[in-house]
């Protein structure tokens, strides 16, 4: 392997001559990658006039674990633990993005039951108001709202406590797996997402009534950031930050998966582009979110919470202990796992930070040969320039938060 | 009527007969497999004539018992028609290091990370790409660890984050690696073969 020059990283000019002759005086800073409102550890290389940011750089991979690299010596089911941790603030949705694409390269996509669709659907929406509830806390914490960051963890907790209740775990659940769910729902779920469903509404309104018409936040937020919404769908930008940029595409609406289709909800808009508008598309989601959640419970069906398939679920404790066959089957699932067959498939699904797209290779094997995860953050922080670039400094801030980005995802 | 994936699919092998390599169904996604000469010109038509205009991903596949080496897969989405198509380029003859792809950064301009991704994690170039760098490995990185002759332990080198210089000068070389093979694959070769007794960070020791 011959050895490579190291790259030359940045050339940034130290000072730019004007057309009279004079010189701008231009300081290049780094922000982060310890930096508060950085969202973890993204560094941003700024090259600033006074307070002018004239260039942003951002420079990604500190949170680099090579999951993709690690997905190919795990079995199929192993692999699902490692989606938890993209974004680690809604796993249940990469979950149910990594399951669903593993069900279609098995090919048991019609024989997941209406109860199974029904809980995962139910289940990404509670998480989709977790996440954004995260992102709204830390994103009015950034821009001096503290106390909007303390109501916000006070109703996530609740959330958490629903899954907890469902699979003993607050946050890595890995509940929604391939082939259906890793356990049934206790009998206390419903009455835990109906007392949070009933108290949501009210609290939402409390947010609203913090921020919405908040004159420091509007002041802070309009005309801020703006991202067009060409320069949006050229640059691969997906989730509330395209549809802040008045662009209604929503893949829960353009490719239901899950039965998405049976539910009736909206796609809010902005209509500017800015940090205000996605402000907005975020928080009229999660009523939308709310709205899905009571339709699925409602509607929830009764049913088997795994699919009949001994091939790919592992068949019910009594017949193992009375079935030979229920027992070789058992036997082979946890020391080898399923084989799909040859061939590859993308899912892609809607995240509560974008598009989240899972592309597997299978080779025949049990496990997979290439997991690419196509991560909403990734594409969206690549835009993060086209928002900042001309603005103030202060802005940057407030441009970070709006796009909420995950590092987790973005370096994978 | 709005365009469906298997009428471009169709509309393409008509415009370029002489570029479309092989066309795919599986699980109803549909896949053209384009020779990379013609990659820049079929992308442009499908992103101006038949409005393309979504770039989801751009990612690679190592096949190393395989000549051509490598499969560059692009996910295209049409935002306009809801229909989603994949594109694939195979590159990479025996024996080279870096294979080179036209790059598409001038028909998306989103395809600026993820080429840069693929090019730090394969080594695949992009020409004609304007900042062709690492991007999640650090910069001073010599090798590309998502090719399947890269170890999933790494390689037996002190680990640079514990205070001390990697020599780069060495040539890590595959070690003793084994390939994967679809029936079985043997990992952790090369952390078996370390000394257990060994401190962290220092040369290694027989």
């Amino acid at each position: 392997m011959q050895k490579q020059e190291i790259a030359t990283q940045y050339t940034l000019e130290e000072s730019q001559p004007l057309e009279d002759g004079q010189h701008m005086d231009t300081m290049t800073i780094n922000m982060g990658p310890q930096h508060p409102s950085t969202h973890g550890v993204l560094r941003l290389i700024l090259t600033i006039n006074g307070e002018t940011v004239l260039k942003a750089v951002p420079d990604i991979g500190f949170l680099h674990t090579g999951i993709e690299k690690t997905a190919e010596a795990k079995s199929y089911h192993q692999a699902l633990v490692l989606t938890d941790r993209m974004d680690y603030l809604a796993p249940l949705n990469n979950n149910l993005g990594y399951s669903l694409a593993v069900e279609k390269l098995l090919g048991i996509e019609d024989e997941i039951s209406e109860k199974i669709k029904y809980v995962r659907v139910a289940l990404a929406e509670l998480q989709r108001i977790a996440s954004h509830l995260v992102w709204l806390g830390t994103h009015a914490l950034d821009l001096g709202a503290m106390s909007v960051f303390l109501y916000c963890f006070r109703e996530r907790e609740m959330i958490l406590d629903i899954f907890e209740e469902i699979s003993g775990v607050r946050m890595m659940t890995s509940y929604i797996c391939p082939g259906g769910l890793q356990a049934d729902l206790t009998p206390d779920f419903e009455k835990k997402v109906r007392a949070f469903t009933k108290i949501f509404p009210a609290r939402l309104r409390e947010y609203h009534d913090l921020l919405t018409n908040n004159q420091l936040w509007i002041e802070r937020t309009k005309g801020v950031g703006v991202l067009s919404a060409e320069d949006a769908i050229a640059y691969g930008v997906s989730g509330p930050t395209l549809r802040g940029s008045n662009v209604v595409w929503d893949i829960r609406k353009a490719f239901p998966y899950s039965g998405y289709e049976k539910f009736d909800f909206d796609i809010p808009v902005g209509s500017n582009g800015d940090v205000y508008d996605r402000y907005l598309v975020r928080m009229l989601e999660m009523q939308e979110s709310l709205k899905i959640v009571n339709q699925a419970m409602d509607g929830m069906p009764a049913g088997p919470y795994r699919v009949a398939n001994p091939k790919v679920a592992p068949p019910p404790k009594w017949q193992i202990t009375g079935s030979m066959e229920a027992l070789i089957h058992h036997f082979k699932l946890f020391t080898e796992g399923y084989r799909p067959p040859k061939g590859e498939v993308f899912v892609r699904t809607e995240a509560p930070k974008g598009e989240l797209g899972f592309y597997i290779v299978s080779d025949g094997s049990a496990k997979p040969y290439r997991m690419h995860v196509r991560a909403p953050s990734f594409a969206n922080l690549e835009a993060l320039p086209l928002m900042v670039e001309g603005g103030l400094l202060s802005d940057v801030v407030a441009a970070i938060g709006s796009i909420d980005i995950v590092l987790g995802e973005v370096d994978r | 009527m709005a365009l469906t994936a298997a009428a471009t699919v169709s509309l393409v092998k008509e415009k370029f007969p002489q570029a479309v390599l092989e066309t795919v169904e599986f699980r109803d996604e549909q896949t053209i497999v384009l020779q990379p000469e013609f990659l820049t010109g079929v992308c442009a038509y499908l992103q101006k004539n038949l409005r393309y205009n979504f770039l989801s991903t751009i990612t690679a596949v190592d096949w190393p018992e395989r000549v051509p080496r490598f499969d560059v897969v692009y996910q295209l989405l049409s935002l306009p028609n809801r229909c989603e198509l994949r594109l694939k380029v195979r590159v990479g003859e025996k024996g080279e290091e870096h294979p080179s792809v036209p790059s598409v950064c001038a028909i998306w301009p989103g395809a600026n990370w993820y080429e840069r991704e693929v090019y730090d994690l394969f080594g695949i170039t992009f020409a004609g790409h304007p900042d062709l760098r690492r991007i999640l490995m650090p910069p001073d990185w010599t090798t590309h660890p998502l090719r399947k002759d890269y170890p999933l332990t790494g390689f037996d080198l002190p680990e640079p984050h514990w205070g001390g210089q990697v020599p780069y000068t060495l040539d890590p070389g595959v070690g003793d690696q084994t390939l994967r093979t679809p029936d079985g694959r043997e990992l952790n070769e090369g952390r078996s073969s370390l000394n257990p007794n060994q401190e962290p960070g220092t040369p290694r020791r027989e």
